[in-house]
């Protein structure tokens, strides 16, 4: 649609979004240094270079600052193409009709968030743990954050947990994961098993903002996904390579007592360690229960 | 039980004419007690997916599969296609090609598809499979199954889990009758009693479910249709009186007439 002289891309609805996210792999989020009247220059830099996603994460700011500071970004992120949340605060997600808001392990519930907002925005959870990780799954998010991957400077008290805890988020995640923490390189998180590299200053502190998202976005697009396949109905993950056989074994599934079907085909026992999970596959697996 | 007298499905051979269902038992102990009291050889199951997280005990983890005939029913199937696809999984399962097409046609009373039912039945028999298919009690179409290849047919005494009986006695009686392959009657039976009735009637075998599964005590009523199919076979063999040619019609007395010492 047409507002004044500028194109400006219509509100994405709620399938678009979430379609526009499972697309996404580079997350920037502001830093605190930052002054707030040189963020739209910053995040309008960012998206230009690559940033699918943009969150803004202040905390100390007035409310009537944050408010309009969230209208513009959301604006400058629907306009290049990205998609704009808010750390935190549900009331400033609505206020600004961002797409979204992100919330940690001590902030408002999700299924709270999820009532106030309504369908259409995402959410993402911060998890830390791969418990954490694994009780996200229950409950109306679009994402989760799995990190700190290295200590930093952002979260000074956090401690950092490495690529492990991407991985095991992988593991176990229906949603996009989310790599964060100390990242400056897109390709290892993405390797770990991440669909996205968030990242704070490696973006925000860049002498070319527009640069650094652009060398980011092309590091995590180069690197090779995990694959997205639906298991029994629901959406997973799985490591590159991976066989259905080291898929079971995983999730500690005994093949003697099943039945696997890939894509509509049944795949023999005596198959399934030769058999390569491939991206976007359908794979059930069954097994024998009381009936009559 | 007479020596001898066994029931062949398949590759199957049952000294026991009673199939016993695994569903809606109160836990998996019950279940295993309920079977053994029975002496079933021959158990259905269903085919459903694997919970991934959580909790995995099934409630047939109390029984060695490998010590009976499997019979996976293709139950949940709404189309010919559904069934199909259910009787590939429970082959690559179980390891069997023994299979109950089952496939509803209506959703209130969980009846049978008679269109579905025989394209399943035709097509699984086509596939090299051992197929039973639950069917309603239309003699014609009972014939038509045995036709294109059922194993056995099984018409339903009663909409599934119902335990109303045997609703169309005459129906059930003339597929016994007419059908060239064993006939199992399947569903709704509530009472032994319903059990050694189809039994007399010459019914090759029952499978019965929800009846033993909701009695207040399943093992002993378990115990008790095992009890009935067999005096129903019992009967049958022996041919019943009313059905022979002299008692048929008209009525006599089980006493002499003649020698009575009065007048």
């Amino acid at each position: 649609m047409t507002v004044g002289d500028l194109e400006v891309e219509a509100a994405l609805g709620p399938e678009q979004l979430r379609t526009r996210l499972r697309a996404s792999r580079l997350y920037v989020v502001t830093d605190d240094l930052t002054p707030l009247e040189k963020l739209p220059d910053l995040v309008q830099a960012a998206v230009a270079g690559g940033a699918d996603l943009v969150q803004l994460r202040r905390k100390r700011e007035p409310w009537a600052e944050l408010v309009e500071l969230a209208r513009s970004l959301q604006e400058i992120c629907r306009r290049g193409g990205g998609i704009f949340l808010v750390n935190d605060h549900v009331d400033l997600a609505l206020a600004a009709q961002a797409d979204g808001v992100h919330l940690g392990q001590g902030d408002v519930a999700v299924q709270e968030a999820r009532e106030r907002l309504g369908d259409r925005p995402l959410i993402g959870l911060s998890t830390h743990t791969p418990d954490q990780a694994l009780k996200a799954q229950l409950l109306p998010l679009d994402y989760i954050a799995a990190g700190p991957v290295r200590a930093t400077p952002t979260k000074p008290d956090s401690v950092e947990v490495g690529f492990q805890q991407v991985t095991a988020a992988a593991l176990v995640s229906r949603v996009p994961v989310v790599a964060i923490g100390g990242l400056d390189e897109g390709a290892s998180a993405i390797e770990a098993g991440a669909d996205l590299v968030a990242v704070v200053r490696a973006v925000c502190a860049a002498p070319d903002p527009r640069l650094a998202a652009s060398k980011l976005r092309q590091e995590a697009a180069a690197a090779t996904p995990w694959r997205w396949i639906r298991l029994n109905g629901e959406p997973r993950k799985s490591p590159p390579g991976e066989t259905v056989l080291e898929l079971l074994a995983r999730l500690g599934v005994e093949p003697a007592g099943v039945a696997v079907e890939v894509d509509g085909r049944i795949v023999p026992r005596e198959r399934l360690a030769a058999e390569l999970v491939s991206e976007g596959s359908a794979l059930e697996v069954v097994h024998f229960v009381g009936g009559g | 039980m007479e020596e001898g007298d066994r029931l062949h499905l398949g590759s199957a051979t049952l000294r026991s004419r009673l199939i016993h269902g695994t569903g809606k038992f109160p836990s998996a102990e019950l279940l295993a007690q309920a079977i053994a009291a029975s002496e079933a050889e021959m158990i259905t199951l269903a085919v459903r997916r694997l919970h991934l997280d959580g909790d995995r005990r099934s409630e047939l983890e109390g029984l060695d599969l490998s010590r009976y005939h499997l019979l996976p029913n293709t139950a949940g199937a709404r189309s010919a296609e559904e069934a199909i696809r259910l009787a590939h999984l429970a082959r690559a399962a179980g390891l069997s090609d023994f299979i109950k097409v089952e496939v509803v046609g209506h959703e209130a009373t969980l009846l049978p598809d008679p269109l579905a039912t025989f394209e399943a039945t035709s097509r699984l028999v086509a596939e090299g499979y051992t197929v039973l298919p639950y069917t309603s009690d239309d003699v014609a179409l009972a014939l038509r199954l045995a036709e294109a290849g059922a194993a056995a047919v099984m018409p339903g005494a009663a909409p599934i889990g119902s335990t109303l009986g045997v609703l169309n006695p005459h129906n059930i009686r003339l597929i016994i009758q007419e059908c060239p392959v064993p006939v199992i009657v399947d569903a709704g039976l509530g009472s032994p009693s319903d059990a050694l009735r189809v039994m007399e009637w010459g019914a090759a075998g029952v499978l019965v479910n929800t009846g033993i599964a909701r009695a207040k005590d399943p093992v002993g009523m378990a115990r008790a249709f095992a009890a009935a199919v067999e005096v129903g076979r019992l009967a049958h063999r022996a041919g019943l009186a009313g059905e022979s040619g002299e008692a048929r019609h008209g009525y006599g007395a089980s006493s002499p007439t003649a020698g009575l010492p009065v007048g």
